[in-house]
């Protein structure tokens, strides 16, 4: 029996793209029983990463293999994102105080904000990160095991 | 993404519709700056814009900079709940002057 349902994206690190896996991360979530802010927020979680990956791992080359792996299991929703670019600056991936005047660097902090886990690993295949999102039904399950 | 620029009573009115995202953001940072160093009054309306991403608003900021070194008007109007809960995300929302609609940003205008 299968519950599970897994998708694979191997795409070009173009832009063009982005909206694709968008597209897919939305359906995935709102399929998933995620409210609909959630399921936006999931989205530019997932979007904000693979941008990383374009502007910071393959220093804005449009021609480099990202693979995205989206798993939805009965309790959340896992992303898998895999490069073969620069490794990211560790100062880059740590937790910061948002500057108010700052043009860049919100996009670490926005994954960070949504996700419930995020986890950075240099693999074989290289620079793979994985977020990951619980799902209402367990947030409910937990709440409810609180006041018991 | 696609932007058009019009006038309301003195405003530039900029109006964005469509994903913006980080293969759009820096064709519509360009024109948004050029509109600004052209006019004194600037609004962008949002209401149509169905994506924005960090590096969208990195450029909604950097023509507000822009703005305010120049001593001009920047304000943006018509926000989704998509756009503005990525505002809040990014901890922007009261940096930017915000209207509802472009009747209030003219109303605003007139003083």
């Amino acid at each position: 029996m299968v519950t599970d349902a897994l998708f694979k994206f191997v795409l070009p690190s173009h832009p063009r793209y982005l909206r694709v896996v968008r597209a897919a991360v939305g359906e995935l979530g709102s399929v998933s029983g995620l409210p609909a802010e959630d399921c936006r927020a999931v989205i530019l979680a997932v979007d904000e990463a693979l941008a990383n990956i374009i502007r910071h791992a393959y220093r804005g080359h449009f021609d480099r293999r990202i693979e995205v792996t989206c798993q939805a299991f009965a309790d959340r929703l896992e992303f898998d994102l895999l490069d073969q670019g620069e490794p990211p600056d560790p100062d880059r991936l740590a937790p910061h105080p948002l500057d108010d005047v700052a043009l860049s660097g919100r996009g670490t902090h926005i994954i960070r904000s949504i996700m419930d886990e995020v986890s950075y690993e240099q693999a074989p295949g290289g620079n793979r990160l994985r977020l990951s999102k619980r799902l209402p039904a367990v947030l409910s399950g937990v709440e409810e095991e609180g006041k018991s | 993404m696609n932007a058009t620029i019009r006038s309301n009573q003195g405003t530039t009115i900029v109006d964005v519709t469509g994903h913006i995202d980080l293969g759009s953001s820096p064709a519509l940072r360009k024109s948004m700056l050029e509109c600004i160093k052209n006019n004194d009054r600037m609004a962008v309306n949002l209401s149509e814009v169905k994506y924005i991403d960090s590096s969208g608003i990195a450029s909604l900021l950097e023509i507000l900079k822009e703005a305010r070194n120049t001593r001009k008007k920047f304000v943006l109007f018509g926000l989704t709940p998509g756009v503005r809960e990525v505002l809040q995300l990014t901890r922007l929302t009261g940096v930017f002057e915000i209207y509802e609609s472009e009747d209030d940003v003219v109303k605003a205008a007139k003083g």
